[in-house]
């Protein structure tokens, strides 16, 4: 699992990768190995906006697009799930599920509403929610989710592309202090509790509250005079 | 409806994240079905989480996973669109996803009905409906607890919570809530289980769920 080496920089933990890079056949590494993100697969065809492979799923069926995206999104789901503390085998299942659900939902898919990569997202939290949840029978996160999913009139502006955005979101992280990136990192990117998270930075538990409020309604409102 | 309290970034972002458990995430939602900033906000942090996981380090799957989506989605049919809001519900929104036991007299002006959240993380939810100046006497909270305001009124010294308004306590925070002159206050209510409830809202649920 993850080492915590506590360093203060989310840049250096979170590297910005280069896009687009190999083809999707590549993504089948041996079973098990941690790819750097500069080995992981990237969109291969140089123009291909993740959002149009969406719609050729949508429209055609066309499977050749399914499996870029799978090579893209698949690893970075099992990771993401993974360094969020999900065991590896069940962050695999989930990351097939999630694809599956891409190809199921495409048609669904509102490239106004998110990027592909938030969509995608959301679609593997909502299915690690359901497993949690599996034997104590609660509702479909889904269901729950979708039922906050209102009018058109909150879309977000739509002069700003998801490529602009994803570049203010980072933009808005690095302009945080040291000290609030390092909380903001362990609770809200790797999804540590505030107990650990004290017990890690040797810091007292309120400590770790209050610059995590600090950090958030920072990221809060600087994402929202960028939307 | 004009929302003047709301839950924190924090707890916004835990939602976002998905984290929080059913009881409290429902609870939030609920608030979130009626406040637009708040909805705003949480799609922002769900930005944030798109961008770590695009950004992120991928790691490899099994061998033959491609192959094995591959033959999966040949077969798939595409997913039926969800339904939006459950209209025909009693409530709308996330509760809408949820059964909702009858009401019961608890004495006091106050009733009680159970929300099939299942207990299983140790946070149990109801609703609580008390008539129009109803006074609670005391008001000590044990573990974490959520409120949202579905319909009428209450204050205590914090302010004025009318529908859509959120309420976060916890054991460091003594509330003397009053329900409001007009009409009935119902409200959605997340308790983190204790072995004994201390608020005034567990001393009057605790011989009702079970404890």
């Amino acid at each position: 699992m993850e080492t915590h080496a506590l360093t203060p920089a989310l840049t250096a933990v979170w590297p910005r990768p280069p896009l687009r890079l190999l083809a999707w056949e590549q993504a089948v590494l041996p079973a098990g190995r941690v790819t750097g993100w500069f080995r992981t697969p990237m969109l291969s065809d140089r123009d291909t906006d993740p959002a149009q492979l969406i719609a050729a799923i949508a429209t055609r069926r066309d499977q050749a697009a399914f499996a870029s995206l799978f090579g893209f999104y698949a690893p970075r789901i099992k990771g993401f799930l993974m360094r969020t503390g999900t065991a590896a085998e069940l962050a695999e299942e989930i990351a097939q599920e999630a694809m599956l659900s891409v190809w199921r939902k495409a048609a669904t898919f509102d490239a106004a509403r998110a990027s592909v990569s938030t969509w995608i997202y959301t679609i593997a939290r909502n299915l690690r929610i359901d497993r949690l949840r599996h034997d104590r029978g609660g509702a479909n996160a889904d269901a729950v989710y979708e039922s906050l999913r209102s009018d058109e009139s909150e879309r977000p502006d739509d002069t700003l592309e998801w490529a602009e955005r994803d570049d203010c979101a980072r933009r808005v992280l690095r302009e945080l202090p040291d000290e609030q990136v390092t909380v903001v990192r362990l609770s809200f990117f790797e999804d540590k509790a505030h107990g650990e998270i004290a017990r890690l930075l040797g810091i007292p538990l309120g400590t770790v509250k209050s610059r995590l409020r600090l950090a958030m309604a920072k990221l809060r409102a600087r994402l929202d005079e960028l939307s | 409806m004009t929302i003047v309290h709301h839950p924190s970034e924090v707890t916004l972002a835990a939602f976002a994240a998905g984290t929080l458990d059913e009881g409290h995430a429902l609870v939030i939602g609920t608030h979130l079905f009626t406040c637009p900033a708040c909805r705003s906000a949480v799609r922002s942090f769900e930005h944030l989480r798109g961008v770590a996981l695009a950004d992120g380090e991928g790691v490899a799957l099994k061998a033959d996973a491609l192959s094995r989506a591959l033959a999966a989605i040949a077969s798939a049919e595409p997913a039926p669109v969800p339904p939006r809001g459950g209209a025909q519900a009693e409530w709308a929104g996330p509760l809408s996803s949820y059964p909702l036991g009858q009401w019961r007299r608890i004495g006091g002006g106050v009733q009680w009905r159970s929300v099939g959240v299942p207990a299983g993380e140790g946070t149990r939810v109801f609703m609580l409906k008390a008539a129009p100046g109803t006074r609670i006497p005391h008001h000590a909270h044990a573990g974490l607890e959520s409120t949202c305001v579905l319909q009428g009124a209450f204050s205590h010294q914090q302010g004025r919570y009318g529908p859509g308004d959120f309420d976060e306590a916890d054991d460091t925070i003594d509330h003397l809530p009053v329900v409001e002159d007009g009409v009935e206050c119902v409200c959605l209510v997340a308790v983190q289980g204790q072995i004994r409830f201390k608020s005034w809202i567990g001393r009057m649920v605790q011989p009702f769920v079970g404890l």
